[in-house]
């Protein structure tokens, strides 16, 4: 689903390295791109060699994609800090996998902090997308070509092994057309009839750091302006909201299904957006919701996004189950059905 | 059949049935116990591949870390305890790919550990994809019109670096791959034993029969000091060769180069700190 939304997003230069469980999203790039005949697939040495081939594609104007699963990701993390760094568009598929270390092939969501908090080093963000269904694979894909242009700034596409691994029927956005694309006046496309271009991260002066650091913090705070997005549901007359994003997200909307047919008010706050995290959205909720349940599959990653989007004024309640292990929607409802019962909701 | 010391009894092992491995764990542990390597002075690392879980399947010290790292792992768990045996094992997306740049230092640096690659000519783990030995034309779900690029030649690279010992044995032929095994862990110095592994299930093309047919072993007389010769035989032979290519005795081991150990061979974790000494240098550089 992510390769061919890529595709009709105009992804024109794909470089992977085998890993489970995001082997399908390379095997349909090598085909696509040899279908379309005007993209480039690359299967390259190491993880370390496709992100900074992205690099060279990108700058030389290309719409550019990688994707790995976790450990792979860390080993990407040097190109994307050089990618903020120089501005680059790029996309960057993450399949979350169990961890840390080699973990295993199951789904997980450990890679939160990796992801939101830039991974690699410097004074960087990463635009965060996070998926529920094959549906929004397809539709964040394209979003996400679009972000890293407009912003000239890698996107991550945060998924996992179940993502990774789901069919579901999916309408695909009508491709464009990569002519009619706008003009990159930076890319390195040859210097005749004008001078030389270079992109660069080495800047030796201080006063040109900061100058850089205080473009790039300018650029974040006009994309956390803009892009923040969130999904609500059945939170209009909620005592009682759950916080999931991706997979977790649509356990977490089995559970809201189970629960209000038991007659609890309780709805579901899904982020699509990680970073920029939709804050303002959630303290519109918590206007009328005064505890929140947060359910990732790690041991709490994104509850500290949405501790920090409350100030401290709500109850915020953590579930999680790390390592790959993936709850049921039974389990989560009756997470809320104790945790409803115990804050005394039912008599609001 | 008997139990030897370096076998696990009942356990999972998660190749196919048929797979190369298989001959290369047996030849592997009867190699070392006619070495009298004792299990607990052995340490195996290994990287991530179906080849980097043979040592999940022998009873001794095991290391099992990152994708394409077990050879910096072996140097330094020689350097820090130069009384055991090392042995960094894994296939050739591991060692080639993933791992070939620590790959190409270590044949610079020496260290005297044994570098045991299991060369399929494909990524078998990841369900098929070319690996950097993987013949050109080689088709699969991912190389769709077949492989471009060059076959990573391991031998020629080792020989040109000049590699202290270089070898190529077959998965098929127990007792030459077990003969070659116990060379190589007897050599003091950094030792590649390439070891050709028929996949069973995901390449079609270089199979046991394939093999069979296109490799052959250095004749008797074949001296493996001739460094030129090696290097010829590893590029322009018409079949690919088996056996011991080259050997280099005179090179210094990587562990011989560091201080601590010039006059005696003790772990670095069993030693005392000399604290006059220590004291003595942190006072000697006082300013006040």
């Amino acid at each position: 689903m992510i390769g061919e939304a890529a595709i009709r997003a105009g992804c024109r230069f794909y470089a992977g390295y085998p890993i489970t469980p995001q082997n399908e999203l390379t095997e349909y790039m090598a085909r696509s791109m040899d279908n379309i005949e005007d993209g480039t697939f690359v299967q390259a040495e190491s993880e370390i060699a496709a992100i900074n081939m992205v690099i060279g594609a990108s700058m030389a104007g290309a719409r550019a994609m990688t994707s790995s699963s976790s450990p792979g990701i860390s080993l990407k993390q040097e190109g994307i800090s050089f990618l903020a760094a120089q501005e680059l568009p790029a996309v960057i598929v993450n399949t979350m996998r169990g961890g840390p270390g080699l973990g295993n092939i199951a789904p997980s969501q450990g890679d939160y902090f990796q992801a939101t908090r830039g991974g690699g080093h410097g004074d960087y963000r990463t635009i965060v997308l996070a998926p529920d269904s094959g549906q929004e694979l397809a539709d964040l894909t394209r979003t996400a070509f679009e972000y890293a242009d407009k912003y000239r700034s890698p996107v991550l596409m945060l998924a996992d092994g179940m993502m990774g691994q789901m069919m579901e029927p999916v309408v695909f956005p009508e491709p464009i057309d990569v002519s009619l694309l706008p003009h990159k006046p930076w890319t390195l496309g040859g210097a005749e009839g004008r001078p030389s271009r270079i992109i660069l991260s080495l800047l030796l002066n201080p006063a040109k750091q900061e100058e850089l650091n205080w473009k790039l913090e300018r650029k974040y705070e006009t994309i956390t302006r803009e892009i923040p997005k969130a999904e609500k549901y059945m939170t209009d007359d909620a005592h009682l909201a759950v916080i999931a994003y991706g997979t977790a997200a649509r356990i977490a909307k089995g559970a809201v299904k189970r629960v209000r047919e038991m007659g609890l008010k309780v709805g579901l706050f899904r982020p699509i957006t990680l970073w920029p995290y939709p804050k303002n959205d959630l303290r519109d909720l918590s206007r009328h919701i005064r505890d929140f349940l947060v359910f990732e599959m790690n041991t709490g990653q994104m509850v500290e996004d949405v501790k920090l989007s409350l100030e401290g004024k709500s109850n915020v309640h953590f579930y999680g189950r790390p390592g790959g292990t993936i709850s049921t929607p039974d389990e989560i409802a009756k997470m809320i059905n104790t945790l409803y019962h115990r804050q005394n909701l039912e008599e609001e | 059949m008997k139990k030897g010391p370096f076998d696990m009894g009942q356990i999972d092992i998660a190749w196919c049935p048929g797979c190369g491995n298989f001959g290369i764990l047996t030849a592997l542990k009867g190699a070392l116990t006619e070495l009298g390597v004792r299990p607990e002075k052995l340490v195996i690392a290994s990287g991530i591949g179906q080849a980097a879980k043979t040592p999940h399947y022998v009873r001794t010290n095991v290391f099992n870390g990152l994708h394409g790292r077990a050879v910096p792992a072996a140097t330094a768990i020689k350097a820090a305890n130069p009384g055991l045996t090392v042995i960094a094992e894994g296939g050739d997306g591991d060692m080639y790919g993933e791992g070939g740049n620590h790959f190409i230092h270590a044949i610079r640096r020496n260290p005297d550990i044994t570098v045991i690659v299991h060369n399929n000519m494909v990524y078998a783990l990841t369900k098929g994809q070319a690996s950097p030995t993987s013949s050109i034309g080689f088709k699969t779900p991912v190389q769709v019109r077949g492989v471009t690029e060059e076959p990573f030649n391991a031998i020629a690279v080792s020989v040109a670096l000049n590699a202290s010992f270089v070898a190529r044995a077959f998965a098929g032929d127990h007792d030459q791959t077990k003969d070659i095994i116990k060379k190589a862990v007897s050599h003091r110095g950094f030792a590649l034993v390439e070891i050709l592994q028929p996949c069973v299930s995901f390449n079609k093309v270089n199979t046991y029969q394939w093999f069979k047919e296109n490799t052959a072993y250095h004749e008797a007389s074949y001296d493996p000091s001739d460094r030129f010769a090696a290097f010829k035989r590893a590029t322009e032979a018409e079949k690919m060769l088996l056996g011991i290519f080259y050997v280099n005795p005179d090179k210094p081991c990587f562990e011989d180069t560091l201080p601590p150990y010039y006059k005696e061979t003790t772990p670095l974790f069993k030693r005392r700190i000399d604290g006059e000494k220590l004291f003595g240098l942190i006072d000697s550089r006082r300013r006040v």
